[in-house]
């Protein structure tokens, strides 16, 4: 049997740095995530790291998240970026909640480089965003980062792994032990291989997010959280050139965030007893969301709407307040209260705080094992970040397109010369093959040698594969082919992925279901089902959980 | 401007082109208005009548065979409008004879041109994808015919891929086709997948279809090929060669042949998706076609809307950039497809007939106007029971006129055919360019009937 000196369950945002902190630290370190890195909630968020418009009224949090952006521009600048917002106000009341607001923001502008908040006539606003309604009466202007959390996570799992760390997908943690008061072993199914494995440790940190209840009480321990629902809708290309932030129909605010190609509509935030795993976004959700927004952007509706994404917040119970009133802050649970020894867990927390989240609970385990060393990961850059990247040049010498070249840049920063290394050898590796993106067919070939991504959704997450206007139509079968070439799997995987992939894809598009996705969709169809019969094909399909049965 | 034809024909995919040809036959003049891309030049171009059952499994081996079961389980199945009518012959009959009469028709008019189709209602031929799937289709392209590699003992079937061409990847395709031909205990005794390099205009990555094709459609252009491929036949003593659907858009029959001859071995294309050259190939024999026949193509034109007098439309009003026209008439068919030819259009609240404002309805025929497009899907992305989406659309009386909530037709002379019309899924039931053929055929007769009707 193996031993580790902690054994970190779970994989998104805050299981990654959990696993970069200890492994940096010098401790053996094991991380088990039951499906891919950023499967979960972490993928369904929407990558702001934000100074904390959403909760002005708990600075302490405020001060934090600040801060972790100063951090985050240290160490991941290559998948950062930024965007300038425009909060557009429509009546006289909006203008007096904005005035705290601009205030608490202004204060710790200059640390993060960024303006103090500055109001605009609405002349000013329309020239920034020519699709604001003419009618409002003033729009404050800040700016705020953003970074790509899907890459986010995956750089700190590379980096631990480069530390020395095990980092595990698709190992389910099915038990934890605990003999004479504390953690003692952790048993996981390797849902690939179809085994059972365990691992002696003394220490484990419980970063489920949304599962962490689970996870505490397999060790017998409680982690009690108030699980809440956000939706997005996702729409097909950059339709404002900025952030827009407005008040919903109840009062909220939402917003309308440029991200990547695309831009995210969002968000609802929703008491929630659904399972995590079949959750999707509700008729409702869709419909709140356009009306709020179509209030400041009326031409919102006309908008192409590719998909939905939802996820679940883990947050910290705080009860009997309004669910948009919890606090966003975090909470690390020592079960040592609960007779558990060796056993940490998360409540609550956010993508922006998971370093700082990874600090805390590191600071304990070392504890725990009298390990003395200091926290890094503020300093030490993640993977990619070690030199600016020239687009022009490496476009030319490589002879690939500027915007293809940059694309790369933006996921992979430095490292992206040895993606386009391999075209040296390979120069039919330069072709396209999710053009959407774009993504390049060495930059798949890269990612699945260095990035163990075990499906199409995985490289998804690793490269953007699928995630533009055709979800996935057009590079679904190629990148299978792609995947079934590298990893030398059976005719029969190669089918399975394709329809693993579309499932998947089909998961966030069918909620929103209307007017140019039909076309789409009918494109899709006639590819797969009536052109190549997969619809008869008597593969082994596992249906997926928000399939339901039949 | 004004203009006048006897039919207008709004649509130019397979529905309206064959509407359009039957309209001239009858010795009538016509106008077809086409806005955009039609469904028919994404296609693989094979054209299939009927594979399955709506949510059956089991393949018909003969067209003909579907067409009874069809007509026995789904009476208002646009085929089995063929069997309405008084008196003998029966129903399925009737059905079939009428299928057998559109697809005699094409096949003749087509047997000159770039997409030659062989194949016919006695029996389904398993054509074979850039997947390496099979699949039962009524009549495919000449250079699709794979001469039954299927059951010839000793043959070996090579998969060739173009390097930097990535919409078809030979390795997979051969995987894929060998298990389940092991599986099946059929096929070819060997599988083999190789790749050869094509430089269309001196392109070594992001190769097109239609570059790849055009490319082969010069002369001179073989010479580069033909060494690679007969290498690679020789090599792995290849006796059957399957090629993704590159061949020419315009001299695809000729370079087929000339590849046998100088490597000895079957050449054939597989079915592709979109950009598909086959599918072009076939928009293009048709339109040819019809304007062969005297009938006037206006491409880029939209029809907008249409006048009424009395219980006929009149007139129709089109569009173009910068240009407005009013055709006059006397009969008028819609094919204006489903989705992506734009003929219907589904939003959040309703599904909509985006010409005639017509009435829609779901595949049970229960009036579609306010359902919601989520309502009619399926949970599971690739459903043999398709999502019912896709069988929603027009219904019909037994002469292909739209009918309206008071179950009578919208006018005396407005016919409607292809893929707009409701009551069968043509992606489940492999059934797509057969149904707009069928029913563009019907349309363009009756339509041609009550133009004539008028003098
Ligand atoms: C709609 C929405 C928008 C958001 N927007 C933002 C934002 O803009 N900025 C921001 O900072 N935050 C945002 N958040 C919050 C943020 O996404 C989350 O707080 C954070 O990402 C949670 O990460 P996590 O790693 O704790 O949880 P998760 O990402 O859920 O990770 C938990 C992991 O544990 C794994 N797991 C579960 N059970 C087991 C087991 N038995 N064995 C092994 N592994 C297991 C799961 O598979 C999962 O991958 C948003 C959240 C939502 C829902
Ligand atoms: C990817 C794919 C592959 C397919 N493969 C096959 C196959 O292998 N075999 C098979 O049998 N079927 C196949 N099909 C199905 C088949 O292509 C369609 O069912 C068939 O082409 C429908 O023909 P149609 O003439 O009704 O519509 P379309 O071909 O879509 O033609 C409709 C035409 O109407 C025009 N139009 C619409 N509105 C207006 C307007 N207001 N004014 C002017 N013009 C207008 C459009 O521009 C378009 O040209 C496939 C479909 C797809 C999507």
């Amino acid at each position: 049997m193996t031993k580790s000196d902690v054994v970190v369950v779970g994989g998104g945002s805050t299981g990654t740095a959990v696993a970069r902190d200890c492994a940096l630290r010098g401790l053996k370190t094991l991380m088990l995530e039951r499906d891919d890195i950023a499967s979960a909630t972490v993928g369904t968020c929407a990558g702001m790291i934000s100074s904390g418009l959403k909760y002005m009224d708990e600075p302490h949090i405020v001060d934090m998240c600040s801060q972790e952006v100063v951090h985050l521009n240290r160490i991941a600048r290559h998948i950062v970026m930024k965007n300038p917002i425009l909060t557009p106000m429509l009546e006289l009341s909006d203008l007096s909640s904005g005035g705290s607001f601009a205030e608490e923001y202004s204060k710790r502008a200059a640390k993060r480089e960024v303006p103090p908040v500055l109001f605009l006539t609405p002349e000013d606003s329309l020239k920034i965003e020519p699709k604001l309604n003419p009618n409002i009466i003033a729009s404050m202007y800040f700016e705020e980062f953003f970074i790509d959390p899907f890459r986010l996570c995956m750089l700190q799992a590379i980096d631990a792994q480069r530390a020395g760390a095990l980092i595990r997908t698709y190992c389910e943690v099915i038990d934890i032990t605990v003999k004479d008061d504390s953690v003692d072993e952790v048993l996981f199914y390797d849902r690939v291989k179809g085994d059972i494995e365990r691992v002696k440790t003394k220490t484990v940190v419980n970063a489920g997010g949304p599962w962490a209840p689970g996870i505490a009480k397999m060790a017998e321990s409680n982690v009690e959280i108030r699980p809440n629902k956000g939706a997005h809708v996702i729409l097909d290309r950059r339709v404002v050139n900025v952030g827009i932030i407005a008040k919903a129909v109840d009062g909220r605010m939402i917003y309308l965030f440029p991200h990547e190609n695309t831009v995210l509509l969002g968000t609802t935030a929703l008491d929630t007893w659904e399972d995590p795993d079949t959750l999707v976004a509700s008729h409702d959700e869709i419909e709140y969301l356009l009306q709020s927004m179509e209030w400041v952007v009326p031409s919102i509706r006309e908008a192409r709407i590719i998909r939905t994404m939802a996820g679940v917040r883990p947050l910290v119970a705080n009860w009997k307040v309004p669910e948009d009133k919890v606090t966003r802050g975090y909470e690390t649970i020592d079960h040592e209260f609960e007779d558990v020894r060796g056993l940490f867990s998360f409540t609550g927390g956010k993508l922006v705080m998971c370093r700082h989240m990874a600090e805390t609970v590191t600071d304990l385990v070392c504890e725990k094992l009298g390990v003395k060393h200091k926290c890094t990961t503020h300093e030490i850059p993640l993977p990619g970040m070690e030199a600016d990247v020239d687009i022009l040049a490496f476009s030319a010498d490589y002879g690939i397109s500027q915007h293809a070249v940059e694309r790369l840049r933006a996921r992979r920063g430095t490292e992206m010369t040895r993606v386009l290394e391999l075209t040296r050898e390979n120069p039919d590796w330069r072709t396209t093959i999710c053009a959407c993106e774009p993504v390049l067919e060495a930059e798949i070939r890269y990612s699945i040698r260095e990035e163990f991504p075990q499906n199409l959704n995985d490289l998804r997450r690793r490269v953007r594969l699928g995630t533009g206007p055709c979800q996935g139509t057009f590079c679904t079968y190629k990148a299978s082919a792609i995947l079934m070439e590298e990893l030398d799997l059976s005719g029969e995987g190669f089918k399975v992925d394709i329809l693993d992939f579309l499932a998947e894809r089909w998961k966030g598009k069918r909620q929103s279901f209307r007017r140019e996705q039909l076309v789409q969709e009918e494109v899709t169809q006639g590819m797969y089902t009536c052109v190549a019969n997969l619809d008869q094909s008597e593969i082994e399909y596992d249906p997926k959980p928000w399939e339901g049965s039949i | 401007m004004n203009l006048e034809a006897d039919i207008v024909i709004v649509g130019g995919g397979m529905a309206g082109l064959v509407a359009g040809t039957i309209a001239s036959e009858g010795g009538l003049s016509s106008i077809v208005l086409r806005k955009g891309e039609s469904a028919t030049s994404m296609s693989s171009g094979a054209i299939d009548v009927v594979g399955y059952l709506p949510d059956g499994t089991i393949p018909f081996e003969s067209p003909k065979e579907g067409l009874v079961a069809l007509a026995s389980l789904y009476p208002f199945h646009p085929y089995s409008i063929l069997g309405f009518g008084e008196g003998k012959p029966a129903f399925a009959e009737k059905v079939i004879t009428g299928v057998e009469a559109a697809v005699g028709w094409l096949k003749d008019k087509l047997k000159d041109s770039v997409a030659k189709i062989v194949g016919g209602l006695d029996s389904n031929i398993l054509s074979l994808s850039i997947l390496g799937t099979t699949k039962p289709t009524c009549l495919i392209q000449e250079t699709m015919v794979s001469d039954g590699f299927a059951n010839e003992f000793d043959s070996t079937l090579l998969f060739l891929g173009v390097k930097g061409y990535p919409d078809f990847f030979a390795s997979a395709a051969a995987k894929s086709f060998l298990e389940q031909s092991e599986i099946e205990q059929e096929g070819p005794r060997k599988v083999a997948h190789s790749t050869v390099r094509i430089s269309p205009f001196g392109n070594t990555c992001n190769i097109s279809a239609s570059e790849i094709a055009r490319h082969l459609d010069h002369d001179d252009a073989l010479g580069e090929l033909l060494p690679q491929i007969k290498k690679t036949v020789d090599t792995l003593g290849a006796t059957h060669v399957a090629l993704p659907p590159i061949l020419g858009i315009k001299n695809a029959r000729g370079n087929r042949q000339r590849i046998e001859e100088e490597v000895g071995a079957i050449v054939f294309e597989l079915l592709a998706f979109p950009p598909s050259i086959p599918g072009l190939r076939l928009q293009r024999a048709l339109e040819e076609t019809y304007r062969k026949s005297g009938g006037q193509l206006l491409l880029g034109h939209e029809a907008l809307s249409a006048y009424k007098e009395k219980n006929r439309y009149v007139s129709v009003q089109a569009g173009a950039p910068r240009r407005s026209i009013r055709i006059s008439t006397k009969a008028v068919v819609s094919a204006t497809g489903k989705f992506i030819g734009g003929g219907l259009r589904g939003a959040e609240d309703g599904l909509t007939e985006t010409v005639f404002n017509l009435m829609t309805v779901t595949g049970n025929l229960i009036q579609a106007d306010n359902i919601r497009p989520y309502d009619y899907t399926s949970p599971f992305a690739v459903d043999t029971g398709g999502h019912s989406i896709f069988s929603c659309g027009l219904t019909v009386d037994p002469q292909f006129r739209p009918v309206m909530p008071d179950g009578q037709p919208d006018a005396d002379n407005l016919f409607a055919a292809g893929s707009t019309l409701a009551g069968y899924d043509y992606l489940v039931e492999k059934s797509g360019l057969g149904v707009a053929l069928v029913s563009g055929f019907y349309a363009g007769k009756n339509a041609a009937d009550a133009a004539k009707e008028v003098d």
